[in-house]
């Protein structure tokens, strides 16, 4: 126990400040619904409508016009927001690392075809391809029932891991090129090793730095375009709450109800903030290099 | 020369296989693509109109897709049914709001990143450094969408000067007019580029203030001043050119939203608005303007670094 106070007191306290808001967040996020101090987010408290109440004991973040709870909605729209980054990013990790991995170590054509699929997946202006791919989908739901069950969260978790496929590639293919041309490597190929056995025993080991990097900045990238999407309204649909929905919903009355409008938004910068935090020290830490640029 | 052909045919790649697949995209769940492009709900003269304009709407992909390019090549972008406008006159409409924001937003952008960068890799470790760079971290983290409501509840919602919802107004009809409608916009993305640029710069001139010729320079008795501007400032402002570029598809996105907040009728949110009501051919040549905008002038960035550094040129003939 001591040691382990003493690790954290080692902590550098940005790192310190990261870890702490996303356990917070990520344990209001899971057990919102069983938590007594928070409501449900589509619970309207009787007297509370317009904007009534300010951020204070009760409401902690105020409420929103139709008397909902600001903390709730807010506290719900972590849970949906950090749902969809982290599974995208995971698919993303999966068909971009695989991508990536196959490039760097195999060579040849196959490295050959997978640059020229990231340049042209980094070609496409990201946001638009976005809202049409979503706004599409919501088409091929309602005219189709076989596709009954591509809900928004179904389009807008696709199109994020779409995105994040292309610079997962890239990332994994450099560290991997330059992974394989260490001596490790070829003293397991020289011991005759397979492919196989180098790729899982030698190579991704390695990379476990780089990809905990890749995939908290990639969080940060993806909760911030899943923010501009839902402020376009191109995610969740209400009444779920998502942050960029929230800044979307309040921000006509900012001057009268700041908080609707602030709180989602100091969540958003904070959460982001948090993830680049923790991305770049452990980038520092294994000390990587931006292979991405 | 073989490079520059190189670099074209692989531009034209890209925008071909983009295009493409955007087109694809207008098309996914559609029942009826005739009645799609003429506007949803609408008479049986209007249909019939459509499919006197577009024959080849019921080819496959493929064709389509070739009609669609010749005629983009040509110069006819097509006609939006929904909006009773043509798409020329929608870019000559929507283009200059867009154009306005992209402008001043790098602008602004360099403006702070370019002395901040200089002075941060200076005097580096120093204050102001120090300060710097953990505000343009934080700067990092900051989405457009968030910067755009701050810039709104404390700026424009407390000073009179700059309007709620902005206005296009032209910079030569009323430059003073011009800069209140589209200060908080631009600003809304100069400042998270500003963070990116004074980061790149910062690191890039302490790596260039380490190397003899500035050792050199410094040996001579030159100007702090003068080394840092003349000799220093000259070998990376290439490095930042490249990177402005880089940012450039990320600020088409950041476009829509500010364009989208401040209420300026732009392409942007002329592009949600087409995106709604499927309005094909509005989408289609939208994404494919920008996708030429954005290639095009990373190409053009890439060709003028060869151009301009012969180490660059020389590697490439050698590659």
């Amino acid at each position: 126990m001591m040691t382990f106070l003493k690790k954290i007191r080692r902590l550098h306290p940005t790192t310190l400040f990261a870890s702490l808001w996303l356990g917070a967040l990520t344990f209001l996020a899971i057990f919102a619904p069983v938590l007594p101090f928070v409501r449900g987010y589509g619970e309207r408290v009787k007297g509370a409508g317009r904007f009534k109440f300010g951020p204070g004991a009760d409401f902690l973040f105020g409420s929103d016009a139709l008397g909902r709870d600001m903390f709730a909605r807010c506290v719900y729209g972590a849970q949906i927001s950090l749902r969809v980054a982290a599974s995208s990013i995971i698919v993303g990790l999966l068909i971009g690392g695989s991508l990536g991995l196959a490039a760097g170590y195999l060579r040849g054509w196959i490295d050959r075809v997978v640059s020229i699929l990231v340049d042209i997946l980094l070609a496409f202006p990201a946001l638009i391809i976005s809202i049409l791919i979503v706004g599409r989908f919501d088409v091929l739901q309602a005219n189709n029932e076989a596709f009954g069950w591509l809900t928004r969260t179904w389009s807008i978790t696709f199109v994020l891991s779409l995105l994040s496929i292309a610079p997962i590639a890239r990332i994994v293919r450099a560290q991997t090129l330059s992974l394989s041309q260490r001596e490790f490597v070829l003293a397991a190929r020289s011991l005759g090793a397979k492919n196989g056995r180098v790729i899982f025993r030698e190579i991704l080991p390695n990379l476990i730095p780089a990809m905990t990097s890749v995939v908290f900045t990639g969080i940060a990238i993806l909760l911030v375009s899943e923010g501009g999407l839902a402020f376009l309204g191109y995610s969740i649909k209400p009444p779920s709450p998502s942050w960029g929905l929230l800044v979307s919903e309040n921000r006509e009355r900012l001057q009268e109800a700041w908080w609707a409008t602030i709180f989602p938004c100091i969540m958003l910068f904070v959460t982001v903030l948090a993830f680049n935090i923790i991305g770049d020290r452990v980038a520092r830490r294994f000390d990587i290099r931006e292979a991405a640029l | 020369m073989r490079y520059l052909l190189q670099r074209i045919g692989q531009f034209i790649i890209v925008f071909v296989v983009v295009t493409f697949v955007v087109m694809c995209a207008t098309r996914i769940g559609s029942k009826d693509v005739v009645r799609d492009l003429a506007g949803g709900t609408v008479g049986d003269e209007v249909i019939a109109k459509v499919e006197a304009d577009y024959p080849y709407l019921d080819k496959p992909l493929v064709i389509q897709y070739g009609y669609w390019l010749k005629d983009m090549v040509t110069g006819n972008m097509g006609y939006s049914y929904a909006q009773s406008q043509s798409v020329i006159d929608m870019f000559q409409q929507r283009l200059p709001s867009t154009f306005f924001i992209g402008f001043w937003s790098i602008f602004l952008g360099l403006l702070i990143a370019v002395p901040l960068g200089i002075y941060s890799a200076y005097r580096r470790d120093g204050p102001v450094d120090r300060v710097a760079s953990y505000s343009s971290f934080a700067f990092i983290s900051t989405p457009p969408l968030v910067f755009a409501v701050f810039l709104l509840y404390f700026v424009a919602l407390k000073i009179d000067t700059f309007p709620v919802l902005s206005n296009y107004i032209a910079p030569w009809d009323s430059p003073v007019e011009h800069f209140k409608n589209f200060f908080l916009p631009s600003l809304t993305l100069g400042l998270g580029l500003a963070a990116v640029w004074t980061r790149f710069l910062r690191a890039d001139m302490i790596l260039t203030l380490q190397s003899d010729f500035i050792m050199l320079a410094r040996a001579k008795g030159m100007s702090p001043r003068r080394i840092l501007y003349r000799h220093a400032l000259r070998s990376s402002i290439l490095s930042l050119i490249t990177s402005v570029a880089l940012q450039l598809s990320g600020l088409v996105g950041g476009a829509v939203i500010a364009e989208q907040f401040f209420g300026l009728a732009g392409i942007g949110t002329r592009l949600v608005f087409a995106v709604q009501q499927n309005d094909i051919l509005v989408i289609q040549a939208i994404t494919a303007v920008l996708v030429v905008v954005v290639v095009f002038v990373n190409l053009v960035v890439d060709l003028l670094y060869a151009v301009v550094d012969p180490r660059i040129r020389h590697a490439r003939a050698l590659g």
